[in-house]
């Protein structure tokens, strides 16, 4: 899709226009956009490059310069940056035109999309469900047909979960594949930057255009980057698939389990090699906990730097101290503060090693275990949710110490403690929701990666999935 | 450890972040920090004896010194943009010392 885009540079103007035009129209029912972007400056000077003239949207945590920058939080609500992140300098040269900065989670710290200072926004398949979190507005933005492609960020699963609550395609490279510089961080030792597209070959087109060193991310690769979708081939034959049996297992959802193994067998009738495999069990029950303290405690000191002094809203106070609490107080929302308190108790020197050093220890742990497995098989898959999209009124009733919970819902941040690529992609429908498949490889094996979800794929027909948003 | 983990504790711990909890968000903390306890057990179940900590992903160090050379530089009005209160290209606030 991308590809024939950029090939038809004339009709860049009105089709941005009318991906703008729609964005607004949709905003009423989805409430997915923070802020709107008239394309019509843009569309003068376009560049030539393989998203010439390709309508695009930003997650609102991506710094654009002269564009307001809230990252859904109220403390954020007035910033407007004087620098544009790497990657929106990239996409730039690339000939996008972006519409629309989207809503997420405040700060980027959730999984719903329930705490954007806008509200919620809502799934385009059935707007009585939550899109997921935290980059819900992106997944909205593309599975609604708007634009071709979205960027968001992913520090636990945040882009892979609404991908597959979404219907999407969505993708989370290695870590230092894509600079984060300009991205408003969470974690950083957990943040990377990735995107949602309706198709795998447009997933492959848009990393070439995102990928590749800069030096203002010291974290960043410099690793040649490659030319993803040239090299596009969706031959399973002969690939080694490994499920992973400690998320199938916990799995109680039967409609999930049925589309994932029926998709299984179709995947070794097309000659790969698929086989259940068990990691370490009480290392995947500690992935979520492990998390949890290492995303909290590295948020709870990189947001010291929201007080409302330099740059952002400010509430008035007598003294520094009093401006400071009370901005803060203000400009955060119930779960960033919820989970600042955490992440410091964390901290807390008494608790340090019991807790923040422990959970780094883990970590390691839990990566070796990953890595050993990748070193007998090309992929780990397993459903990227365990059912489709929660309707948003549904009271909270899960068990947060059960298995299912602890693994099957929250599995996906082992690709962010490695660092390994893993990407989402639709698999099924259950009520005219989709749901869809996560596939993890190993370090910087991209294209493996994308040649694996272009088989699975083809085997779906799932290209190009637009909701009829009712 | 043994200090109670109630209402107070959870707003001291707030005004140290510096920011305020109401008795309901604070009370919501305490409730949440029981299930909390119980998921960071499972950390004890995991032996991590003699295993060193993992800070980042790939422990391969990617900085170096650059040239110094001017490069993304800011004018001084750009720098102070964002600020609510400004004068004479300075942050303005209340006095510290008084």
């Amino acid at each position: 899709m991308i590809k024939e885009l950029a090939k038809n540079k004339e009709g860049a103007k009105e089709r941005c226009l009318k991906a703008y035009e729609e964005a607004k129209k949709l905003q009423d029912k989805l409430n997915h956009v923070i802020t709107f972007i008239d394309p019509s400056e843009q569309c003068e000077e376009i560049k030539e490059g393989k998203m010439a003239g390709v309508p695009i949207a930003l997650k609102d945590n991506v710094n654009t310069k002269g564009i307001k920058t809230t990252a859904a939080s109220q403390i954020l609500s007035n910033y407007v940056p004087i620098y544009d992140a790497h990657i929106a300098t990239k996409l730039k040269d690339a000939g996008a035109v972006c519409i629309a900065k989207t809503s997420m989670d405040e700060l980027a710290m959730g999984g719903t999309n329930l705490t954007s200072f806008i509200g919620p926004a809502y799934n385009p398949w059935d707007t009585r469900r939550m899109t997921g979190g935290s980059s819900g507005g992106s997944a909205a933005i593309v599975a609604s047909g708007t634009v071709p492609m979205a960027i968001g960020s992913d520090t636990g699963d945040s882009v892979r979960k609404p991908a597959s609550f979404c219907g999407v395609v969505g993708v989370k490279p290695t870590y230092g594949r894509i600079s984060r510089y300009g991205i408003i961080p969470y974690a950083s030792s957990l943040d990377h930057v990735g995107y949602f597209t309706r198709s795998v070959e447009d997933a492959a087109l848009t990393l070439e255009v995102l990928a590749g060193r800069d030096d203002r991310d010291m974290t960043s690769s410099y690793r040649e980057v490659e030319a993803y979708s040239e090299l596009l081939n969706g031959d399973l034959k002969g690939k080694r698939i490994a499920i992973l049996k400690n998320v199938t297992d916990a799995l109680h959802e039967e409609e999930t389990r049925k589309i994932f193994f029926d998709l299984m067998k179709k995947m070794e009738e097309k000659g790969a090699i698929v086989e259940e495999v068990s990691l370490d069990e009480n290392l995947m029950k500690a992935i979520l906990p492990t998390y949890y303290l290492i995303a909290n405690c590295e948020a709870t000191s990189n947001h010291s730097n929201l007080d409302g002094l330099r740059f952002g809203y400010r509430e008035e106070g007598s003294d520094m101290q009093e401006i400071m609490t009370n901005t803060r107080t203000k400009g955060f929302g119930p779960l960033i503060r919820r989970r600042f308190v955490i992440g410091s108790y964390g901290l807390f020197e008494e608790n340090q090693e019991r807790l923040f050093r422990k959970g780094q220890k883990v970590r390691r742990l839990i990566v070796e275990e990953v890595k050993s497995c990748l070193e007998k098989y090309d992929a780990i898959v397993a459903p990227a949710s365990g059912s489709i999209a929660p309707l948003i009124d549904a009271q909270k009733d899960q068990d947060e110490l059960s298995d299912e919970y602890l693994i099957t819902e929250n599995y996906m941040a082992l690709a962010n403690f490695s660092g390994y690529p893993s990407m989402t992609v639709p698999m099924g429908f259950i009520d005219g929701c989709p749901i869809g498949i996560n596939i993890t490889c190993g370090a910087f094996e991209e294209v493996k990666m994308f040649n694996i979800a272009e088989g699975i794929e083809e085997i779906t027909g799932y290209k190009d999935l637009k909701a009829e948003v009712k | 450890m043994s200090e109670v983990k109630d209402r107070e504790y959870f707003k001291k711990l707030a005004q140290q972040l510096l920011f305020r909890l109401s008795d309901e968000e604070a009370d919501s903390i305490v409730k949440e920090f029981s299930t909390l306890e119980k998921q960071m057990a499972l950390l004890d179940a995991v032996d991590t004896e003699g295993v060193e900590e993992m800070i980042y992903p790939f422990e391969e160090d990617t900085y170096f010194l650059r040239e110094d050379e001017v490069s993304h530089v800011i004018s001084q009005e750009e720098a102070v943009k964002n600020v609510s209160k400004k004068v004479e290209g300075h942050f303005v606030l209340p006095k510290v010392v008084k």
